[in-house]
């Protein structure tokens, strides 16, 4: 009874339909009950009437996973592969805290768009996100949508978004939540939920802390150091009247973690020792307007602000041998107006600006950039929806380069309740950041300076007048002011998806062009030290193309197996083509002698695996309260290193083997109130030191979950 | 059957080893040579004589007696800022292997001590993190020697540090193979 009055409750107050009862009592795999996606279209749509590629990942899952770790849900995803970054900008020497991204379509991280709540988070670190600033025990649901979104999205939406959505105010309820790993992994979470009338509250709480863990003794330092995360969010919904609801969101998070390694000090090997703490702190207000039945109008407005500050001393010495600082904040107020008529077309737009800000101890001063934006998308349903079409277009202009325009254009059609095929196509673009217009970075230890494009006339100019560069180094042709261009790609799609009683399959295959690619390239002169001196140009034009199938099957009542491949090729055109004209040469690691790389040696743009596959179990049994999932996912070998004297990964000896993780939770509910839950994450203890070195060994680990919902009833 | 293949391979390559020999007298000089280079930018070049693959005293370097020389990554030439002689080089895209003959014209000259005739830094890659350099892959080193009538062809094959102790190392040992015209014309 009370459950009905609750549900009653929110259906009629909180959403406009019954999107969070639906996600509640739904379960992935067997897809019984369908999941409401907002991120295709930002209004919400049943995931079934989707036009493009997209997953969804909802509570049951993340909790059947037992995983406190956003990157471990995200590569257990068909076509989403965690990876390494290979150059990010850390303190002097220090083994590349930040690299962990997604891998979408073949593109690197810094080419999803990773939103909470709709809203972006800033604080990229060469482009990649910390993952880990984002904690899973509040997790509503994850929208993952891939190929171009900058129709609706903008800038950094090219390979697609991942969308974070987390729990809104329904129903009373306290979750707590007591998580123990190998490692010294502690984490403690407490949620609570209230309706009071017309106001809901949801304040959620997370500490987690990590001995971090060491993957190659010999070498002085853990692999990952020690840390700790807070995060804290709490949300406050009113609803002034049925029209009307102010939605209010304060979330922060605040991290410290230990810096402890190995340098070359005076010629000699020494110890630092420091701590890098960042800070991730971002309000959200949010006004709806219903001005009718099928017409309303949201007034946000989004402020973040991340720091990120770093130091390190010399050991039993009151000496900083290396300090960095990061602070970026972005404003982004927005309205947007959704309209539909009847069920026959469904319309959206919305116009905005973002306005940011950065103040780094790597970028040349304080620097500040703006962008206004407008989009505007339709939906047309036509035969009862069986044919669905969107066409829509989004419009950005940055004060530093010429408008931007992403249009996209999606097709669903539905033969009969079985079967649905799409195909979409869809323009993407990324504006060249911070990093690659105002860096300004020396690496002492490894030995080169990376300098942004609008800077480098400026720096070079210093540098000369300091006689750091070397003799009869001709700096003329970097004097002249250059300026990047976005970034921008082509994409397509085209999937079909079949669905019948037990057995739910989808296929697609997909293409993307990217032209105007910005990458790093090495200036012709050194400084007089020796030490390389880098910048960025937009130089490459790269393609990936490929597939991916994913099938889901209920075995039994009680078992659903799910299995996920993805076949990529992502190459670079312009090393295609010299290898084409026999441009191309390698050097023999034994003979070191040169030839003509062939083109079937290419293995592709590095860090790209050409097979990804995922294979999952999950087997419940409702009556006991017990539940087991277990995953397995594979990484194909992929590009990573250069032994034969040409930078492309053309040989064997160049390629990381690939490689299984199988991730297993058992859980077992003792009552009603309280639940247990064991697993182990890398069951069989897979690492690689030297080359992914974000994989820790096997990790245990118990969840104790407490449950109270209706507690003052 | 495997080892009657192999011997008649072997006789036809000694066959056509013998008809050569005997057709024209060897004037091509051609060879792998590892030579010691200091890793430092302020002593001595070490420097080359393709004519007999030797190392020439660097009391020699105001004569023709060299044809190229090297310190650190820097590569000089017999030429005007370089040397009293007449050398010049031209470094080419492409395997040795596939440099069959060396161009008359088209060399450039050690113009000035800071416009060398190979640029540092357009041959090799160093690699910050191992500390290495790797001398890139296709790269096709074409001489005029010191005397300006003979021609040569290079490639480095690979550039180490020798063993050391101590902080830094202070010989590059640059192994390379090459091939010298003796008798003035432009093939190899």
């Amino acid at each position: 009874m009370l459950q009905k009055i609750s549900f009653i409750i929110f259906s009629f107050i909180i959403c406009s339909n019954s999107l969070v009862a639906q996600m509640m009592n739904q379960d992935t795999l067997s897809g019984k009950l369908e999941d409401v996606f907002i991120t295709a279209t930002r209004s919400e749509r049943k995931f079934s009437n989707l036009a493009v590629s997209a997953i969804v990942v909802n509570k049951k899952t993340i909790q059947q996973t037992g995983s406190l770790k956003l990157q471990d849900i995200l590569q257990e995803q068909t076509g989403i592969v965690i990876v390494n970054s290979n150059l990010a900008t850390s303190l002097a020497g220090y083994p590349n805290p930040f690299g962990q991204g997604v891998q979408m379509l073949g593109l690197d991280p810094a080419y999803t768009a990773i939103l909470l709540d709709g809203e972006p988070l800033v604080g990229r670190n060469a482009g990649i996100l910390k993952l880990g600033r984002i904690a899973t025990g509040n997790i509503q649901q994850i929208e993952i949508v891939k190929g171009p979104s900058s129709s609706l999205y903008g800038s950094e939406a090219m390979a697609g978004v991942i969308n974070i959505i987390t729990a809104k105010p329904t129903a009373q309820n306290i979750d707590v939540q007591l998580h123990a790993a190998t490692n010294n992994t502690f984490a403690q979470t407490v949620s609570y939920a209230n309706r009071f009338i017309k106001t809901g509250v949801q304040f959620f709480i997370n500490r987690y802390s990590t001995g971090g863990y060491d993957l190659d003794k010999n070498i002085y330092g853990k692999t990952v150091d020690p840390y700790r995360d807070w995060t804290m969010h709490a949300k406050i919904t009113h609803d002034f009247s049925a029209k009307t609801q102010l939605l209010l969101s304060l979330r922060n998070v605040d991290s410290k973690q230990t810096n402890d390694y190995q340098i070359t000090w005076q010629s000699q090997p020494a110890i630092v020792k420091g701590f890098t703490e960042e800070k991730d702190r971002s309000f959200f207000a949010q006004f709806r307007y219903n001005r009718s039945a099928n017409s309303r109008i949201y007034f946000r407005t989004f402020f973040n602000n991340y720091s990120n500050k770093s130091f390190v001393n010399l050991e039993n010495q009151d000496v900083r041998f290396d300090e960095t600082s990061f602070n970026q904040t972005i404003l982004k107020p927005e309205i947007q107006f959704e309209h539909s008529h009847n069920s026959t077309s469904k319309y959206v737009a919305g116009v905005g600006a973002y306005f940011e800000t950065i103040d780094a101890s790597r970028y040349a001063g304080k620097q500040r950039l703006a962008t206004a934006y407008a989009f505007t998308q339709n939906e047309w349903n036509f035969y009862q929806d069986k044919l669905t079409l969107i066409t829509g277009i989004r419009l950005d202009k940055r004060t530093d380069f010429d408008l931007n325009v992403s249009p996209r254009i999606a097709a669903a059609f539905k033969p009969n309740r079985f079967w649905k095929i799409t195909a979409s196509a869809g323009w993407g673009f990324k504006a060249p950041d911070f990093r690659h217009m105002y860096l300004s970075f020396y690496n002492a230890q490894i030995g080169y300076s990376l300098i942004g494009c609008n800077v480098l006339a400026n720096e070079l100019q210093n540098m000369q007048q300091q006689g750091a560069l070397q003799a009869g180094a001709n700096i003329n042709p970097y004097l002249v002011s250059k300026t990047l261009m976005p970034e921008k790609s082509f994409g397509t799609h085209i999937g079909t998806k079949y669905s019948k009683g037990k057995i739910n399959i989808e296929a697609g295959i997909f293409r993307n062009d990217i032209n105007n690619l910005i990458d790093v390239y090495l200036l012709p002169f050194k400084k007089t030290n020796n030490s390389n001196i880098y910048s960025y140009q937009n130089i490459n034009r790269i393609f990936t193309q490929g597939a991916d199938v994913d099938v889901k099957y209920q075995l039994f009542k009680s078992i659903a197996i799910s299995a996920g491949y993805q076949y990529l090729e992502a190459k670079d055109k312009d090393i295609l083509s010299q290898i084409e004209s026999g441009k191309m040469y390698k050097r023999d690691p034994i003979t070191y002698q040169s030839s003509v790389v062939k083109k079937a040696d290419y293995f592709g743009i590095n860090n790209r695996s050409k097979h990804t596959i995922n294979a999952k179990i999950l087997w419940t049994n409702e009556a006991k309260g017990w539940n087991a999932f277990v995953r397995f996912v594979y990484r194909g070998k992929f590009g990573f290193t250069d032994v034969n004297g040409n930078n492309i990964a053309d040989d064997q000896r160049e390629l990381v083997h690939g490689f299984w993780m199988t991730n297993i939770a058992a859980s077992k509910n003792i009552n009603q109130k309280i639940s247990l839950q064991v697993g182990v994450e890398n069951l069989m203890d897979y690492t690689n030191a030297a080359q992914l070195p974000n994989i820790s060994g096997r990790i245990f680990f118990v969840n104790l979950n407490f449950s109270f919902n209706h507690f003052n009833h | 059957m495997k080892r009657f293949i192999l011997f008649s391979l072997v006789g036809i390559v000694a066959l056509a080893s013998c008809t050569k020999d005997s057709a024209t007298p060897v004037t091509i000089i051609s060879g792998t040579k590892t030579i010691s280079v200091p890793f430092s930018s302020a002593t001595a070049f070490t420097l080359f004589r393709f004519s007999d693959s030797t190392v020439v005293a660097n009391t020699d370097s105001a004569s023709n007696k060299w044809d190229f020389g090297l310190r650190f990554t820097t590569f000089i030439v017999n030429s005007y800022a370089g040397g009293p002689g007449s050398a010049g080089a031209i470094l080419n895209n492409g395997t040795f292997d596939a440099t069959p003959t060396a161009p008359t014209t088209g060399y450039a000259y050690d113009t000035t001590a800071t416009q060398r005739a190979i640029k540092d830094g357009s041959w090799y890659d160093y690699n910050g993190a191992t500390r290495t350099f790797a001398p890139k892959a296709g790269k096709v080193f074409l001489f005029k020697t010191a005397d300006g009538v003979h021609y040569a062809k290079m490639e480095l094959l690979s550039v180490d540090y020798a063993p050391f102790v101590g902080m830094y190392p202070t010989t590059l040992l640059y192994k390379f193979r090459y091939a010298y015209q003796a008798n003035g014309t432009t093939t190899f």
